[in-house]
């Protein structure tokens, strides 16, 4: 079975290489995606209209500002969907396993995450608040910030992890991050603008406008990675235990 | 004189990731493969601070590649936790087993 | 009619850009090297030799442990060897700036170096307690045996 699965694996495989000498190269300002009045657009108007030096952080965070707050939203329906089939569950998940051992845990791993995760921490607001200058931004910090979270339930257990981040609280984190980013649109909204416009908080911020859809994207990606990170955490203490939240793997 | 040491890191890091690939291929346990992934995921970190050399951006890759270290280590330990966690229920197991006979 | 056009694009971008480029970055960059980036060549080369004996020993030991005895030690060390190389030749200027970068790729060694022995120590203390055992002399006696 494994040889007859990798034939066809083989034949898309060179079939792609095949595709791909066909791709135009690396940096083309003629090729199709360069080439596209929109990203021409973006490219010209980014820096007048935002002040934001990294493009693609405008376009996710200002231009395109209502698709990703509704992928935050699924994020956070992802979480809600995995508690409540999980929540309270004994039955069919946890049939095999009638015996959960407990492993104590390792001092060589406790002591080195006891090193690691501040600064990984630290390094995760840095990719969140940097996210304007260098690739980065909430979903990328907030999935830094809970991996801190899933090593401290990897190396000690799971219940470390959760006196230190409740579950409850967790789903409280995700709320608050979507109510951040929807009360900034909702904010520019009642200051005379359109939703999520967010250079009419300059009226409020001692700011240009330019200067406040700055600002504002940051405050966007802070509510972003507050909904990742209580999420990701959510969903690894949900998903190891089947929902029990004991032991953990 | 960047381009082409980077080019030669590079290429070498390729080339010598070869026999890591064949020991995932081949690796009689799940350790063995494991601990060639581990390897490959550490070189993956070197190997972005060198396309971050050849397309003069490092600082900006610097910061990928610490994201991708740290993922590296937590990827390894999940997959050992997993084991060690399956190896002393089968241990278990098989003591109830010979208990009852 | 594709594959003769692909022929002679390739044959163009052999004998027109590639190697010529390289042998010219060569010897234009070998006249204005300073001795921070040699030393950093030099570096990196060591390094690449490391991985090449991790490598090298992953293939050719015989069991789990010796193997993690190859790839745990090289890894770690080529890895510091070739950061540390990349980081002073692609240093331009000894500018605040390229000193940061340098420290940033510095502050990525040190954290390899803390997370790569543990997980091998993680990975080792898995493999033990799965009744993995070292090879013993017995059984490299009848691998002998085997072989003759």
């Amino acid at each position: 079975m494994k040889k007859i699965s990798l034939i066809p694996v083989l034949v898309v495989g060179v079939l792609l290489l095949y595709a791909a000498d066909d791709f135009p190269e690396w940096g083309n300002p003629t090729a199709p995606a360069s080439a596209s009045s929109l990203s021409s657009h973006f490219i010209s108007n980014t820096g007048v209209d935002t002040e934001v030096p990294n493009m693609v952080t405008a376009v996710l965070a200002d231009y395109r500002g209502f698709d990703t707050m509704f992928e935050t939203v699924v994020v956070f329906i992802a979480g809600m969907a995995v508690l409540a089939i999980l929540k309270g569950s004994s039955g069919p998940f946890s049939k095999n396993k009638k015996y959960t051992s407990s492993i104590e845990p390792d001092l060589i791993v406790t002591n080195t995450v006891r090193l690691l995760v501040p600064v990984i921490q630290i390094f995760s607001f840095y990719v969140l608040a940097h996210g304007h200058v260098s690739p980065g931004g909430g979903f990328q910090g907030g999935v830094v910030m809970g991996a801190s979270f899933i090593m401290i339930a990897l190396s000690w257990d799971l219940e470390t992890a959760l006196v230190r981040f409740p579950l409850d609280k967790c789903f409280l984190v995700a709320a608050l991050g979507i109510i951040l980013y929807g009360g900034i649109g909702l904010l520019s909204m009642f200051l005379g603008g359109e939703f999520l416009d967010y250079a009419e908080l300059a009226n409020i911020l001692p700011v240009s406008r330019e200067m406040a859809r700055y600002h504002a994207m940051l405050g966007v990606e802070i509510g972003v990675g507050l909904t990742v990170t209580a999420i990701m955490f959510a969903l690894y203490a949900n998903l190891s235990t089947e929902g029990k939240l004991k032991g953990g793997l | 004189m960047i381009d082409w040491f980077a080019m030669l890191v590079g290429g070498s890091l390729f080339l010598f990731m070869v026999p890591l690939l064949y020991r995932i291929w081949v690796g009689p346990t799940a350790y063995d493969r494991i601990l060639a992934v581990n390897v490959i995921g550490t070189k993956t970190a070197v190997l972005l601070v060198v396309i971050g050399a050849l397309f003069d951006r490092v600082h900006m890759f610097v910061d990928f590649a610490i994201a991708y270290a740290l993922l590296n280590f937590l990827a390894s330990v999940v997959v050992s936790r997993y084991l060690n966690r399956t190896a002393a229920e089968r241990n278990v197991e098989e003591k109830t087993k010979g208990a009852r006979a | 009619m594709l594959k003769k056009k692909r022929k002679e694009q390739e044959r163009k971008m052999k004998d027109s850009s590639f190697i010529p480029v390289l042998a010219e970055t060569m010897t234009s960059s070998l006249n204005d090297l300073n001795i921070i980036q040699i030393f950093g060549f030099l570096l990196g080369v060591l390094g690449l030799i490391f991985f090449l004996g991790a490598a090298v020993g992953m293939l050719r030991f015989p069991d789990f442990y010796t193997r993690m005895h190859a790839a745990g030690k090289g890894d770690s060390m080529s890895t510091m060897l070739m950061l540390s190389g990349l980081g002073l030749v692609t240093m331009e200027d000894y500018s605040l700036g390229s000193w940061l970068v340098f420290v940033k790729i510095m502050g990525i060694v040190l954290f390899i170096y803390l997370t790569s022995p543990t997980s091998t120590h993680v990975l080792m203390k898995a493999a033990f307690e799965d009744n993995h055992m070292p090879l013993d002399e017995k059984d490299l006696k009848k691998a002998k045996g085997k072989k003759k």
